[in-house]
């Protein structure tokens, strides 16, 4: 059940456009899907706090290292913890948190269906 | 001495209001035919109570007494009158009372505009309006007074967040108020008529009203809530998915999902108990939102009160409510007289089905993001962050059925519609829109595959709603606000797809070379302005053939010191050019962010669209034909 659902996540978020040509550097990239921890509500990219000015350098620096993006977040993680990114992994905490919105979707479709007279 | 006499007129209406709850209770068992005479008496020296504590609470601020707390706490003689007046709702208290007085008023217009309806259901409304309006003073008194006194009296106020310090912020709350109180009156309504039996097609056509008023009051409060986000924060969007924004998204799906039912329960007096349910829901989700927002349980840029007692009062205020309205629908329920029909799959009642379908959907999503978050730290101690990708990766997806079944289902007929023989027109707009998206999507270089399918269906259904404007049968307003709607859409991808933007480090003299485009700091000026220090900069932007000039500015603001940003933006029909600075700490450097934004202006005209057809429908007699 976790692959399946993993695998359709997986599928959208190579779909996924929304910031399409904003993005020019991996920098902005990966900064844009971190949180700002000491401001409210920004993101490290937004924020030109002392703390967002300093995580872009480590960003740039584990880039420059030959760091995957995936690496810097699982780095980023394990220091300051799952908080600081924007995009919820999907493990155990948050397999609900996925898939309630899909299952009441599902469950929506089924009442309709035993609703509506098909002829 | 507006210290008294907003406090002491909160209790006067606290009075009336228990009496009022007493008396329509009493009343609504008895069998009395007419309304008597008292309640329109006493509601109206309720409201105008409520009325004088409010403005004597504006005064307040108005003459900057800072013998009242809220008035230091929030205002200072500094600041523009303007302001000041603003400032009596930029805060806990006082957003409270505003609550408080719209509520007063709605129950007030309810009760004159509701003469023709039956006795027992007004008097039962009036009951369910009391209990919240009574809980509402309970907590202003309790918790959150207004009229609290300070001795020595300071001479100076501590100032009011210069980030809210804005036009577009000052009117946002009082029309996002206006929306949230609105479905305060549907709540009570819904219930009073589930307990005196009166739902169905008569019932519908009243209520109708009422859903519809909120929801474009709602609809616009969020707008301006998006456009302040848009220019004041300096991210250059106009959606962050903030909790504080999901929390006045989320009664906007539910009531907008209620609107199109109301229609069905109106036109084939079917769906009783559904509309009640999301009357229920849409109060209990703007309640939630009052509640989220003020307990300070939301990490959020917006929330400006911390204090875990009001949090606790609210939910169990909340809950209270909530038990009262789920008891009331299950002992009521063999009320409602049903009248099976059945539903074809092919008719309107079955579009307006998947409408609400999606509606609850696209709700499930913002609200299992926004309080997951809150439920698992409280539950095992981990903290997540749910932020904007979360909410792409499960929406847009379900945008291309949604944009499907939004092309064809408003023009079906009532009952059963049969399939027609095969439209050219549809096929001849679907090529169009095909076209279109083709050199659309020429123009940009990373493409992704999800885009194409939605840029394409965004369009056709945008020249479908323009067709229906000549050809279908349907009301002007609902044509209106779908064509709203799909240009929203429409907007909002392109605008996506085609924004782009540089970030960098300059000093005077610099310039930055991006997408042909020369940018150029020429100068900073420093003034004082009144009550704070400006940095303006300015900034040349040469195009190929065209040059304009952007004036960005910093303000630091002393009472209390805070540093804004403001954006200048030059706006034109096709597109926006923001731009931003901030101070750097090496000395002679800013920070420099420009955007170049598509197409944004019609985000916001769209959005106008959208609640000016919901108005059309409001002031228009002859709406009832459709």
């Amino acid at each position: 059940m976790l692959k399946i659902l993993k695998l359709i996540l997986l599928l959208s978020f190579s779909f996924n456009f929304s910031y399409a040509n904003e993005i020019n550097t991996k920098v902005d990239q990966i900064t844009k899907n971190l949180r700002c921890l000491i401001c409210q509500g920004q993101s490290v990219y937004d924020s030109q706090s002392d703390f967002a000015v300093s995580m872009k350098l480590v960003v740039k620096n584990k880039i420059d290292e030959g760091k995957e993006e995936e690496e810097i977040y699982d780095y980023l993680k394990n220091k300051y913890g799952e908080w600081i990114v924007y995009e919820p992994e999907l493990n155990q905490n948050t397999f609900l948190l996925w898939s309630i919105p899909l299952i009441l979707f599902a469950f929506g479709g089924l009442l309709i269906i035993r609703k509506v007279s098909i002829k | 001495m507006s210290n008294y006499l907003g406090n002491y007129s909160l209790y006067i209406a606290l009075i009336a209001s228990v009496y009022l709850i007493f008396k329509s209770y009493l009343d609504a068992n008895s069998e009395n035919k007419y309304l008597d005479k008292n309640f329109i008496l006493i509601t109206s020296i309720q409201t105008i109570m409520i009325t004088v504590s409010f403005f004597s609470l504006v005064a307040a601020f108005v003459i900057s007494d800072f013998s009242n707390e809220t008035v230091f706490n929030n205002s200072h003689t500094l600041k523009p009158l303007f302001y000041k007046v603003s400032g009596t709702w930029g805060n806990h208290e006082g957003s409270l009372l505003l609550w408080l007085l719209v509520l007063s008023i709605f129950l007030f217009i309810f009760l004159l505009n509701s003469r023709s309806q039956d006795t027992k259901y007004k008097l039962l409304t009036i009951l369910f309006q009391q209990v919240i309006i009574s809980g509402f003073l309970v907590f202003i008194l309790l918790t959150s007074n207004p009229f609290k006194m300070l001795y020595p009296i300071p001479s100076e106020g501590l100032g009011l967040n210069p980030i809210l310090q804005d036009p577009a912020l000052a009117i946002h709350p009082p029309i996002l108020y206006l929306g949230y109180v609105g479905t305060s009156i549907i709540f009570s309504a819904s219930l009073a008529s589930m307990i005196s039996g009166n739902i169905g097609d008569k019932w519908a056509r009243h209520i109708k009203k009422w859903v519809l008023v909120s929801w474009v009051f709602l609809t616009i409060g969020i707008l301006l809530g998006s456009i302040w986000a848009y220019y004041e924060l300096g991210w250059g969007g106009f959606w962050f998915w903030d909790p504080v924004e999901n929390v006045s998204l989320m009664p906007w799906f539910c009531l907008t999902a209620l609107l199109h039912t109301v229609i069905v329960l109106q036109k084939r007096n079917s769906f009783k108990e559904w509309t009640i349910i999301l009357s229920i829901t849409t109060f209990s989700l703007s309640m939630s939102g009052t509640f989220l927002v003020r307990s300070g349980i939301l990490n959020s840029i917006h929330t400006f009160a911390n204090d875990p007692s009001r949090g606790l009062y609210i939910l169990s205020f909340l809950f209270i409510l909530i038990l009262m309205s789920i008891l009331i629908f299950f002992f009521n329920q063999n009320k409602i007289s049903n009248t099976a029909k059945e539903n074809f799959i092919l008719s309107k009642e079955t579009a307006i089905l998947v409408n609400n379908w999606f509606m609850m959907f696209f709700l499930s999503v913002v609200l299992v993001g926004t309080i997951y978050p809150i439920f698992l730290e409280v539950l095992n101690g981990s903290k997540i962050s749910v932020g904007p990708p979360f909410y792409h990766n499960l929406l847009i997806p379900f945008l291309i059925p949604f944009l499907i079944f939004m092309s064809f289902g408003p023009s079906l007929k009532w009952i059963k519609d049969k399939l027609k023989k095969f439209n050219y027109n549809i096929l001849i707009i679907f090529l169009v829109s095909l076209l279109i998206s083709y050199v659309i999507l020429t123009k940009t270089e990373n493409s992704f595959l999800l885009s194409i399918p939605l840029i394409v269906l965004s369009i056709y259904l945008l020249l479908v709603t323009i067709k229906d404007f000549f050809v279908s049968k349907s009301s002007i307003s609902q044509k209106i606000s779908h064509f709203g709607f799909s240009l929203l859409i429409t907007s909002i991808l392109l605008n996506g797809l085609f924004s782009n933007e540089f970030n960098s480090n300059m000093k005077v003299g610099d310039e930055r070379i991006f997408n042909e485009k020369v940018v150029k700091l020429i100068e900073v000026n420093v003034t004082d302005v009144d009550n704070y220090k400006s940095l303006k900069a300015s900034f040349e932007v040469t195009n190929k053939n065209s040059s304009f000039a952007l004036y960005p500015e910093v303000r630091i603001y002393q009472q209390p010191l805070t540093i804004t940003s403001e954006a200048d933006i030059k706006t034109t029909l096709f597109s926006d050019n923001f731009l931003v600075f901030n101070i750097l700490k090496d000395d002679g450097y800013y920070n420099v962010r420009y955007q170049y934004k598509p197409l944004m202006i019609w985000i916001w005209i769209s959005t106008i669209f959208i609640g000016f057809g919901g108005l059309l429908s409001v002031i228009r007699k002859n709406e009832q034909k459709y």
